[in-house]
């Protein structure tokens, strides 16, 4: 009898289907992994499991019992322990307080006992201490450790939950060789001790070493499940992207690139900072460059950093040919920069106001206007939103009456008053529909043939597909892998990405 | 949220870092010290035992509603109808204690009631802010209001004394001692065993990051509820002393009180988002804002120009705390 099953399970965030149907089993006393590409459902797999999402559909059975899991904390109470992808921790509390938050030792009265406490999180910080590095320690602030140091407490902190069945969501992703190595004998001693475990990584190397059996999911969907001996990681990713798109970029042959001599229109060498290292590129003057790979390894962290959001540490960044060090998006935007986000509400969209304030903030800034008449201001903005098809009833209605797609058009919009020469695209698509991805792509491919240089960071790798003259394959905050030609293809894709880093 | 710190942060912090991660109210202690000192400057007579001792059991009443508004601020909440609960258990034990006749058993039961009423009111808060998810800001507001109006029904006109009974034995002494002396200690042996408890650790994790605590498996709503009831209990203390300074009843007393609180809360180095703090740090604040008012008065203000000064020396105060801290964490 399964350890755990779920059947059927689905989630739907409004009109996005986060999970159409899950269908995993974990065995006592194995390591199964969740295998699948951005937004197949895996991280809103464990959390139904871990009860931080309630499913729409479906059943959870534990030991074979039909059980439904309201909250977190019903969850422990079931013995399901987890290790939260973006991390569960309190930065101003010490590294033993946050591995045994969720069950403080108290004596009678309401009084944490320390002592416990101590003893407590000290049996798992021993596991780690000679991998953990300088400065970590039971007293250590949570805020004041590396990000690897970080991620070690979330593990020690699942591992403190003595669950039956602990679940790790990229456990791995910034711990090096040592920690690695330390992390997967105590997985080995937790299946000896008849646990079960789910365990998601894109490391290949890290998943044939410890994995014993797979789960495959894509598009929200389970797709099989395999014995791990049996199976090369070469099969695992051709389920994973499945069997129709194992041809090229078939959909549209991208723009030819612009004569090679032409000097580039952006040219980045060798920049680090938070979140990436040792970056290079160029983009010639109407390229689009595409940069690919598993969510967070520093694809946005690059395209921010680029437009002054985040510091760049060592390196440069030329635009056709001159210098620029961005301190500030405002520098950005003056030395030719455009960056349009996936995440409107944070970085687009001015919430609450008419759809000619939202359409006209660059003009404003690169005009160094103070006032202007709105007459003035609809005859530069209206030829912008008709290039982008862009459907609304007045310019002065409020931004929020707008759908998704139309709201990013506006967006983009406001940087075609004044053409930028390079155009960030950090996955502008997030969250939007189909008709206005596609007048999306054909205003960016029109863009290009123009002479514009674009980057375009997307996490559905169709697009990236179907729009990149070249994609820059990102893990672990570095570019692994570069696919030029016939060489873009899904199954390529994927193998650079789940690659060692 | 664990994001924001730099993954890069030196792994070994310099040593008055690790002591103002360890007492974060270091800087408002200090700050305390100077405004004593320049207090002793202006006025020598300012530091004499007579009128520390005036000192105290004049804002001792801020000092608890800081430490009630603390526990609120630990879970990145807020309470802004903390003296209109002090408005109203001071008019509740001021018409009980008249009601009962003023000897020893009424003043017992009138504190008994005085306290059942903060926490009644703590209770109200936390409901209608962590059960309902109301906004904390707006929520406490309109639940000050009707505290007050409810105050108001109690009492409706100011005045009514308390009796003798009780503000002697708040400012008489004991045993050759201010009898506000013994409050203090009382005061910092019940903070320090609150300190120990699961509850402000939990409150503590709340603040830091509501989410992750909730994933933990924490049960917040129940965590943030139990902050406004400790907040509103503190409130009732804070009314106790008003009522023993003041010795009447006053159903507006309080109003006044809730936005002090708060800036004492903030000077004493705990921040308003949450996770981060101490209830020490917020009696020195709440001293701090009585000094500066008595030193004010003590370098011979012309009255008209009083709240001038007191309020550009509260925003340097302010500024000096956040420019210690900020060199020592940085």
């Amino acid at each position: 009898m399964a350890k755990l099953s779920l059947r059927g399970v689905s989630k739907a965030y409004g009109a996005t289907l986060a999970l159409r149907r899950g269908d995993l089993e974990i065995e006592a006393g194995e390591v199964h992994v969740l295998l699948g590409a951005n937004g197949s459902g895996k991280s809103t797999l464990c959390k139904i499991v871990a009860g931080s999402v309630r499913p729409d559909a479906g059943e959870v059975l534990i030991d074979g019992k039909r059980v439904t899991v309201s909250g977190p904390q019903a969850a422990r109470a079931l013995g399901i322990g987890i290790f939260y992808q973006e991390l569960s921790l309190a930065a101003h509390r010490t590294v033993a307080e946050n591995i045994c938050l969720a069950d403080l030792p108290v004596r009678r009265g309401g009084f944490v006992d320390r002592w416990a406490l101590a003893e407590r999180a000290g049996r798992y910080i021993a596991m780690f201490a000679d991998v953990a590095g300088e400065g970590f320690g039971p007293d250590a602030l949570v805020g004041n450790l590396r990000a690897d140091q970080r991620q070690l407490v979330e593990i020690m902190k699942a591992l403190a939950s003595e669950a039956p069945v602990i679940i790790f969501d990229e456990p791995t992703s910034a711990l090096d060789r040592a920690q690695v190595e330390r992390f997967f004998e105590i997985l080995r001693t937790l299946k000896s001790q008849r646990r079960g475990i789910i365990f998601i990584s894109h490391r290949m190397d890290e998943i044939t070493a410890i994995g014993d059996r797979a789960t495959v999911m894509r598009d929200g969907e389970t797709v099989a499940t395999l014995d791990l001996k049996e199976t090369t990681p070469a099969e695992m990713i051709r389920l994973m992207v499945s069997e129709r798109s194992d041809l090229a970029a078939e959909t549209v042959a991208p723009a030819v690139v612009a004569a090679s001599g032409a000097a580039p229109a952006l040219s980045v060498g060798n920049i680090s900072g938070p979140g990436f290292r040792n970056v290079s590129f160029d983009v010639a003057p109407g390229e689009i460059l595409g940069l690919g790979g598993l969510h967070g390894q520093g694809q946005s962290a690059v395209l921010r950093a680029l437009f002054g959001a985040a510091k760049i540490r060592s390196g440069h960044v030329r635009i056709g040919g001159r210098e620029i060090a961005a301190a500030s998006p405002r520098s950005a935007i003056r030395g030719g920069f455009a960056y349009v986000s996936g995440d409107r509400g944070r970085d687009g969209v001015i919430q609450g106001r008419p759809i000619l304030e939202n359409a006209t903030p660059i003009h404003y800034l690169k005009q160094r206007l103070l006032l202007a008449r709105p007459n003035a201001l609809r005859d530069k903005v209206m030829p912008a939103l008709d290039s982008l098809r862009t459907k609304f009833a007045t310019l002065a209605h409020p931004i929020g009456s707008l759908s998704g797609g139309n709201q990013q058009k506006i967006v983009i919009a406001r940087w075609l008053i004044e053409r930028p020469d390079v155009l960030l695209l950090d996955d502008p698509t997030k969250g939007i529909d189909l008709a206005a991805k596609t007048d999306l792509f054909t205003l960016i491919r029109q863009l290009a043939a123009e002479g514009m240089g674009i980057v375009l960071y997307s996490s559905e790798d169709a697009e990236l597909l179907g729009n990149a003259n070249r994609i820059l394959v990102f893990n672990g905050g570095a570019v692994s892998r570069e696919l030029t030609g016939a060489d873009r293809t899904r199954y390529n894709l994927y193998q650079a990405a789940y690659e060692a880093a | 949220m664990t994001d924001t710190t730099p993954s890069m942060a030196a792994p070994k912090p310099q040593a008055d870092r690790r002591w103002i991660e360890r007492y974060p109210f270091l800087p408002a202690l200090g700050i305390l010290l100077v405004l004593l000192a320049l207090n002793g400057v202006f006025s020598p007579n300012s530091l004499s035992y007579r009128s520390l001792t005036g000192l105290i059991s004049t804002y001792l009443a801020l000092m608890m509603l800081a430490v009630a508004q603390t526990y609120v601020v630990y879970a990145g909440d807020i309470d802004l109808s903390a003296g209109a609960i002090v408005s109203l258990v001071n008019v509740v034990i001021v018409v009980t204690m008249e009601r009962l006749g003023g000897g020893g058993g009424a003043v017992l039961a009138a504190l008994g009631i005085g306290v059942l009423t903060g926490l009644a009111c703590g209770l109200i808060n936390g409901i209608v802010v962590a059960a309902l998810r109301l906004q904390a800001i707006v929520a406490t507001f309109a639940t000050s209001i009707f505290f007050t109006g409810f105050a108001l029904w109690v009492m409706p006109v100011a005045g009514t004394p308390a009796p003798a009974l009780f503000w002697r034995t708040y400012g008489g002494k004991f045993l050759g001692l201010p009898f506000v002396f013994y409050v203090v200690i009382a005061l910092a042996i019940l903070l320090y065993v609150i300190a120990r408890t699961r509850l402000a650790l939990q409150l503590l994790a709340v603040g830091d990051d509501a989410q992750a605590a909730y994933q933990s498996g924490l049960p917040v709503v129940p965590i943030r509820i139990r902050g406004y009831i400790l907040c509103g209990v503190f409130s009732a203390l804070a009314a106790f002393c008003v009522t023993g300074d003041t010795a009447s009843g006053d159903p507006l007393v309080g109003g006044k009180m809730t936005l002090f609180s708060v800036a004492a809360v903030v000077l004493g180095g705990t921040a308003l988002s949450g996770g981060w703090g101490t209830v020490a740090g917020s009696l020195f604040g709440a001293l701090t804002i009585g000094l500066i008012n008595s030193l004010v008065f003590f370098i011979g203000t012309p009255s008209e120009w009083q709240n001038f000064v007191q309020g550009l020396a509260i925003l340097i105060v302010l500024m000096a705390g956040i420019l210690v801290g900020r060199r020592a964490r940085a």
